[in-house]
């Protein structure tokens, strides 16, 4: 009886013992790993990078036929994990909904996100964004034998002119804001309003510019841009708070992509998915401080 | 015309992306059915035979869980378990959740089956001289099977439909591959109505099983 309480005890007094190693050490590894190293160490110890992005919103994150991540939003991933490695392959993809771009972040389950993220405030305030690397704006595209030539005429027309939209609390106010007097109709789905203008009950389709972009180079000729871009929003990438090192690493590779020796890497994805050509940054005062 | 070989097209092009969704959808939903289904029946179990203790326990464990809505399980699951140390991929976190709402439903099922039966046959059962295991096994078990056979089948074709929500952690099971499919070539309606058509097929295969199995079981008139 006694020999069996005794035992009893060691277990518990080892137990107590093995918890409190555990809880002491798990407190005290968040502290430690922050003052060592930040996560620029444990990604080069890695290997590769693990990059947030969704896979159903073209050009900016989206399956290629043969099954393959691309799009823009995926270049910017790839333009870090080559400033990293000197390899724009070395990246593991966290396939995640727009719902999940903050929560992924947060509890370290990427090391990046680059997912079409528009910049506000109050996101700010939960994780660190870095450089802007696109200005997202609403356009106007019509077809490119249409009634109207530009976003003047459409203006001049009054409220004759018919524009799809897609569906949302703001679509009307939005749309008015360029077109005041137009007549709006709102659609469940992108590929509904493309259709509304192909059939001609819309004079115009109103959405992203990047989505008329791509769009207007999958169906190259048919249709053409009113020329008109308002609802200015920036979209950059996102990284855990608290890690300047790993926050600075990520904006070096994306401003030497947009301004330095990786432009060319830039360009082409950006003619690839926005269907321009950019003129490369002036040569001489950077072109930062103008 | 025109847009239905177009359609079958894509289809074609996009044929491996919808057969892996297909794979990840039936395997995570084949998962869920059979742990759930073993964790359910312990739960079950529990309900019935347990002591108060125990079944105070279960009994807050099943009304908690059946209701939580399934994507706030799929959520806590994924990301409140990565909190205490748990790191689990999508894929296991997404069955993790569906397993263990399945678990709470089956559970009820079976407590329903197993309270369904008249209290006279465990008395007669005894009277004949029966021990409890005994009467469990041979008596109230196969009755109660055929209680709860119908409503496990429903719950196995609502744990299908629950697998699309592991969409949102990212877990590339149909739905997501059929969304991945329509933002490249912007075909919404056909391509919903295609995934919904191989979650019928999915679906209906289930319930003949299920049927199949009643058949087999049933006593003979």
């Amino acid at each position: 009886m006694t020999v069996h309480q005794g035992n009893i005890m060691t277990i518990s007094l080892r137990t107590s013992a093995l918890c409190l190693a555990t809880a002491f050490i798990l407190s005290a590894m968040p502290a430690a790993a922050q003052q060592a190293t930040s996560k620029l160490d444990e990604v080069l110890a890695r290997g590769h990078l693990v990059l947030g992005t969704g896979s159903t919103n073209a050009p900016w994150h989206f399956k290629s036929a043969d099954d393959k991540l691309q799009g823009f939003d995926v270049d910017m991933g790839r333009i870090v994990a080559k400033a990293l490695f000197g390899d724009p392959d070395k990246i593991e993809y966290v396939n995640q909904s727009s719902d999940a771009r903050i929560p992924n972040i947060t509890t370290d389950k990427v090391d990046l996100t680059c997912q079409f993220m528009t910049v506000t405030g109050e996101r700010a305030q939960q994780i660190a964004f870095t450089i802007p690397y696109y200005r997202e704006g609403v356009g106007l595209m019509l077809k490119a034998d249409g009634k109207y030539a530009d976003y003047a005429a459409l203006k001049a027309a009054g409220s004759s002119v018919t524009i799809s939209v897609l569906q949302n609390v703001y679509a009307e106010a939005m749309v008015h804001a360029a077109l005041p007097e137009a007549t709006v109709d709102q659609y469940e789905s992108v590929d509904l309003i493309y259709q509304a203008l192909e059939s001609g009950r819309a004079d115009a389709a109103a959405t992203d510019q990047s989505s008329l972009a791509w769009y207007m180079t999958q169906n190259a000729g048919r249709y053409k841009d009113a020329g008109y871009g308002w609802n200015p929003q920036t979209y950059a990438c996102g990284v855990k708070r608290g890690d300047q090192d790993w926050l600075n690493f990520v904006n070096t590779a994306l401003h030497e992509a947009m301004t330095g020796v990786e432009f060319d890497f830039y360009a082409k994805s950006y003619k690839t998915w926005f269907g321009k050509d950019l003129a490369p940054p002036q040569i001489g005062f950077p072109v930062e401080y103008k | 015309m025109m847009d239905f070989s177009a359609f079958l097209d894509q289809i074609w092009i996009a044929r491996f992306a919808i057969l892996k969704g297909l794979g990840i959808t039936i395997s995570i939903s084949a998962l869920s059915i059979v742990v759930g289904s073993l964790l359910g029946v312990l739960v079950g179990l529990s309900l019935v035979y347990g002591n108060r203790a125990l079944r105070f326990v279960v009994r807050v464990y099943t009304d908690f869980i059946r209701g939580t809505p399934v994507l706030v399980l799929v959520l806590a699951s994924y990301y409140v378990l990565s909190t205490i140390g748990i790191e689990l991929g999508p894929f296991q976190a997404g069955v993790l959740a569906l397993a263990i709402f399945c678990s709470s439903h089956v559970g009820e099922i079976v407590r329903g089956g197993l309270q369904a039966i008249p209290q006279g046959q465990t008395e007669a059962a005894k009277a004949i001289g029966l021990t409890f295991r005994q009467t469990f096994a041979y008596v109230l078990w196969p009755q109660a099977l055929r209680q709860f056979l119908p409503a496990w089948v429903n719950t196995a074709a609502e744990m299908v439909k629950a697998s699309t929500l592991l969409s949102v952690i990212g877990v590339a099971e149909l739905l997501l591959r059929t969304q991945e499919i329509i933002s490249r070539n912007f075909m919404s309606l056909q391509f919903y109505f295609f995934a919904g058509f191989l979650y019928f097929v999915i679906n209906y295969s289930i319930e003949r099983f299920g049927k199949y199995v009643e058949r087999k079981t049933a006593v003979p008139a």
